[in-house]
């Protein structure tokens, strides 16, 4: 009798464990598991999830591990699939929360730079701004001098321009084609003399303050005489004569190298010599005075 | 004897229903219950207005096309496989949530370094033309 129903216990176990595999029917291998579980050891080391999506690593691993014993319990294949789709699914959610949340960490660094960096731009601008603000003054100045400068300089030549005009006149001085001409007449020397009367010196005397005032100046001294007496002695005292100017001119302080002097003789009159009157006008010294450049017109 | 032995077979064949009852419930798609699809309808509101529909058109619309899908079997009382269905649309509209956030941060990033490099070009124009000027 004992082992009859220790029979019927065994066969009851047997049809149980029968319809069990029956209705399981699965391999301990699943392509998706196992597919899941390689994905999970490769986000498992990337240190970004790790370190942005602990949690969501966390919960990837809990859906590899669900998969895996569904597979092991010999769960239905549908089942084992779905669990390990829902695992593949997390395994991604995990990687996409890593990015998400490194994004978001960058964004929180990269707005903090913006700020930092806008306030330098900030900065810059308005340091470039005052800079041009000051260029622009700077400029604004320079050319308010400048004009300054070209007011002053023109007054200054007004003024020379007026006082050598003032100058000219007391030493008067005529203005002709070669320049300003100076004459000294016969009378300012004695008689068929080389000598300054003291009228000649004063005018020489006017002359050398009027070269001491302009040290730019220049001047050439002719000598001229009328037509009597012989060409050489008339060129000798036409010489002589312009030499006593120049002379006078040096020990009153000119240097000679702004002082020439020629003799004309009896060349170049200026009036007639038929009448006395004209004769004497010319014997004369003519000084030539130089323009601001030092220079004197040849004689045409 | 007679008492002892009776007593066995008694638990034997209470023994061999528990087996077959389990064996049975182990097999079994029905007594499972309809699936409720408003959580997976939720996430895939909460995924369109991260803009997944932008970033993640694949997973969201899988999402949706599986709500669809464990909709109709629920109605031709496939229980089980609609919540497995309900499940995975579920996750898949997470996904697509979270990637269409990550991908929204992503371009932030980016957007926030172009503007940093914009504003670096300019600081250094402006310091070029200090150094010009002086």
């Amino acid at each position: 009798m004992k082992h009859v129903y220790k029979n019927i216990a065994f066969a009851g176990t047997l049809v149980a464990s029968l319809l069990f595999v029956g209705c399981a029917g699965t391999p301990d291998t699943n392509p998706m598991v196992q597919q899941a579980q390689t994905n999970y050891q490769q986000t498992e080391s990337d240190t970004l999830v790790a370190k942005h999506a602990p949690v969501a690593l966390k919960e990837a691993k809990e859906a590899v591990t669900q998969a895996q014993s569904a597979l092991k319990s010999g769960k239905d294949e549908a089942v084992v699939n779905h669990k390990a789709y829902i695992a593949q699914q997390r395994i991604k959610i995990a990687e996409q929360t890593a990015l998400l949340n490194a994004a978001q960490d960058e964004v929180e660094r990269a707005e903090t730079e913006r700020q930092k960096v806008l306030i330098q731009a900030r900065q810059a601008e308005a340091e470039a701004a005052e800079r041009r603000a000051e260029m622009a003054q700077e400029e604004a100045e320079q050319k308010k001098a400048e004009a300054e400068a070209a007011k002053e300089a023109a007054m200054a030549a007004q003024q020379r321009a007026e006082e050598l005009a003032e100058r000219v006149n007391e030493l008067e001085a005529e203005l002709t084609e070669r320049g300003l001409v100076l004459t000294l007449g016969d009378v300012l020397f004695d008689v068929d003399e080389a000598t300054l009367k003291p009228g000649g010196q004063r005018a020489v005397t006017e002359l050398t303050g009027f070269l001491r005032e302009y040290p730019e100046r220049s001047v050439l001294i002719e000598g001229h005489t009328d037509n009597t007496g012989s060409d050489s002695y008339n060129q000798g005292l036409s010489e002589d004569r312009a030499n006593t100017v120049r002379q006078a001119l040096i020990a009153n302080g000119i240097a000679p190298e702004r002082i020439r002097s020629v003799g004309l003789g009896e060349q170049y009159p200026v009036a007639s010599n038929n009448t006395s009157g004209g004769r004497q006008q010319n014997r004369r010294v003519e000084v030539i005075i130089s323009d601001e450049s030092g220079e004197i017109p040849d004689r045409q | 004897m007679d008492i002892i032995l009776n007593k066995w077979s008694d638990m034997s064949r209470f023994g061999l229903m528990i087996c077959l009852v389990l064996a049975m419930g182990a097999c079994a798609t029905t007594n499972v219950p309809a699936p409720d699809t408003s959580e997976a309808e939720s996430m895939i509101k909460q995924a369109e207005e991260a803009g997944a529909q932008e970033y993640a058109p694949l997973e969201l619309r899988e999402a949706r096309e599986k709500v669809e899908q464990a909709k109709s079997l629920v109605e031709q009382e496939e229980n089980a496989k609609a919540m497995r269905l309900t499940k995975e649309a579920s996750v898949d509209a997470e996904l697509a949530m979270v990637k269409a956030r990550s991908a929204k941060a992503q371009e932030a990033v980016k957007q926030l370094k172009e503007t940093i490099k914009t504003l670096k070009e300019e600081i250094e124009r402006n310091q070029q033309k200090q150094g010009g000027s002086q």
